[in-house]
């Protein structure tokens, strides 16, 4: 039996929790899985791949419709849709990066990592922002390397078909830029997701439905009021015009269309901030 | 310290803990007993902050768990070996765990090393046994170097070297002045280990003892007696409330009398005895007889059960069994 006179040691000293220490730990978490390198090496190794694929194809395209004697621009084939190439790989990679921001936070749930993560940092909010900071980022750099690369990889394939084009085709530079801001707003949307789901293939099955399906549902009804005020305002068609390079007369500016989809994300991130807060782990 | 208030849980309109207070000293290991779904692990995730009590409030260190500046160094915790992602090494869990903190990764190895994890630090935490999984959840526990320790069901899957080591472990953390809060279902471990228990059945607290107050409830005093002439002492002492059971030709045991009456009485009619044991009841008596009437998930008694359908095919009586085990199972 141990006697009542022994006292407990004096008060804690030594450093406590603040939100740089939270990201630090969520950054080791981040780059201590291979789940999370393979699929950052595929999203950016498929995003180069599409891209240079499709400006090699459209190239080798309008090449053979010249040869032929046919004027491409006539059977819509405009050159300048290769400068969109380099931003194309987007389509691909958001479900890739979107499936990462899920799995960041719904495989915690299904592992029991989160009851550690919670009582490491039991105000529980710091630790959901800073994973939201280093996916956001680490979505961001994926998107930006994507395009730059495709953009320069794209450039020798081009030469031969004499379409090798410059940085300093209007708006290409800010577009290759924004695709990182793009596909961060997906990789929120999906941290979101799996946070209020906590379940992945929930998570993953709902930003699909989000970004891909619900826009062609919509585009199917034709109604005015579907067409002109919901069909632009969906995450994934709003979000789109971060990267267009030419902006249509009607349409979201670059700005709006960015905000839009900001806002989703943003909606989606509240959501799971409220019930982070106030679910049982 | 750790000080619970009327602390209630319910999960839908099912209680899961029902009202309860309860404090566990420092300086001290405290037991926390009670059959499998009476609320031991909902009430260690109410004071971790896990869980939300429906009502009342519980404290550890004079304050709310997530209230604390350093948590991690006021308490440490296994709930649940499985708080770990499958994926990455236990090196690597402890290194994110320490981040939030600020802790070295000095303390990293240290705690690896002290929990014999240092030849599996840098696997997959998805490949560990049960034990090493214990191993690791105990590691995490002690990053912080905390004042109070919880530790729900550590010796659960470990080694007789293992759970020598926890007990040895907790025993000297509570040397030091911390306080120590465990629960296990291993009723010999428990009693070589615990200073102080407290028994919860059906959410409810039912026994907030220290161990040898605890023994002594029981009430019921037995004696074992030798002696070659069974029969006469039994008239000589037999009454009311007393009852002696036959062990063999010379064995008895008796109970409901002291063992002084005993003695007066061989001596008085003179009866040789030559054993004479006054037998405490074990940690498992007292318990079994106090949690009878508060075990939600009874297990059926095999034999009772199979002679009573006349079972005389084994594999009916499998399934006896197997009904058994599924209804013992932990229940939430």
């Amino acid at each position: 039996m141990s006697t009542a006179t022994i006292t407990p040691p004096a008060a804690v000293s030594g450093k406590g929790v603040n939100f740089a220490r939270t990201l630090h730990s969520e950054w080791i978490k981040f780059t201590t899985l291979r789940s999370t390198w393979i699929l950052l090496v595929t999203t950016v190794a498929v995003s180069i791949g599409i891209g240079v694929l499709g400006a090699w194809g459209m190239g080798s395209g309008i090449e053979s419709m010249r040869e032929s004697g046919q004027d491409p621009a006539a059977m819509g084939m405009e050159p300048s849709m290769i400068y969109l190439m380099a931003t194309a790989g987007i389509d691909l990679s958001q479900l890739i990066i979107g499936a990462l921001g899920v799995l960041l936070i719904a495989s915690e749930y299904s592992t029991g990592m989160i009851r550690s993560t919670m009582t490491a940092v039991p105000t529980r909010l710091p630790a959901l922002a800073a994973k939201a900071v280093v996916v956001a980022l680490v979505a961001a750099a994926v998107g930006i390397v994507s395009s730059f690369a495709t953009y320069f990889i794209s450039q020798p394939v081009l030469t031969q078909f004499g379409m090798e084009y410059g940085l300093d085709v209007e708006n290409l530079v800010q577009s290759l830029l924004l695709s990182g801001v793009y596909l961060a707003l997906v990789a929120l949307m999906g941290l979101a997701l799996g946070s209020l789901l906590r379940n992945s293939a929930g998570g993953i099955v709902t930003l699909v439905a989000l970004l891909l399906v619900l826009p062609i549902i919509a585009s199917m009804l034709q109604f005015d009021w579907v067409q002109d005020g919901v069909v632009p305002y969906l995450p994934s068609n709003a979000g789109r015009q971060l990267v267009a390079l030419e902006i249509a007369e009607d349409a979201l500016t670059q700005l709006e269309g960015g905000l839009v989809m900001a806002a989703w994300a943003a909606v989606l991130l509240v959501g799971a901030a409220v019930t982070t807060k106030s679910r049982d782990v | 310290m750790i000080e619970a208030h009327g602390l209630v849980k319910m999960y839908g309109k099912k209680p899961a803990v029902q009202g309860i207070s309860f404090t566990v000293q420092p300086g001290k290991v405290t037991g926390f007993l009670g059959p499998n779904g009476a609320g031991k692990s909902t009430t260690m995730r109410m004071i971790m902050g896990l869980d939300r009590p429906t009502a009342g409030d519980v404290r550890v260190n004079g304050s709310h768990y997530s209230r604390h500046r350093a948590p991690l160094r006021e308490v440490g915790a296994l709930l649940d070996a499985k708080a770990v992602h499958s994926s990455r090494s236990a090196y690597n869990h402890l290194r994110a765990m320490a981040a939030t903190h600020g802790i070295a990764k000095k303390r990293v190895h240290e705690v690896i090393e002290l929990t014999g994890l240092g030849a599996v630090a840098k696997k997959r935490v998805g490949g560990f046994s049960l034990g090493m999984g214990q191993r690791l959840g105990i590691a995490a526990a002690l990053l912080g170097d905390p004042r109070t320790i919880i530790l729900d069901e550590p010796v659960n899957g470990l080694d007789p070297e293992g759970v020598l080591w926890v007990r040895t472990l907790v025993r000297a953390l509570a040397a030091e002045g911390r306080t120590v809060f465990l629960s296990s279902h291993l009723m010999s471990e428990m009693a070589q280990t615990a200073d102080h228990l407290l028994v919860i059945g059906r959410g409810r607290i039912i026994a907030d003892a220290s161990m040898q107050d605890f023994l002594a409830r029981s009430g019921q005093v037995r004696t074992r007696i030798r002696t070659d002439q069974p029969d006469a002492l039994y008239r000589a002492v037999a009454a009311e409330g007393v009852s002696i059971e036959n062990r063999d030709a010379a064995l008895l045991e008796i109970t409901g009398v002291d063992p002084r009456t005993i003695a007066q009485a061989a001596l008085d009619h003179s009866i040789l005895v030559y054993e004479l044991t006054p037998l405490q009841a074990s940690l498992e008596e007292v318990y079994m007889a106090l949690t009878k009437d508060e075990v939600e998930y009874h297990s059926q008694n095999i034999e009772t059960a199979a002679v009573s359908r006349n079972i005389d095919n084994s594999a009916e009586a499998q399934d006896v069994l197997a009904g058994t085990g599924a209804a013992s199972g932990e229940g939430k």
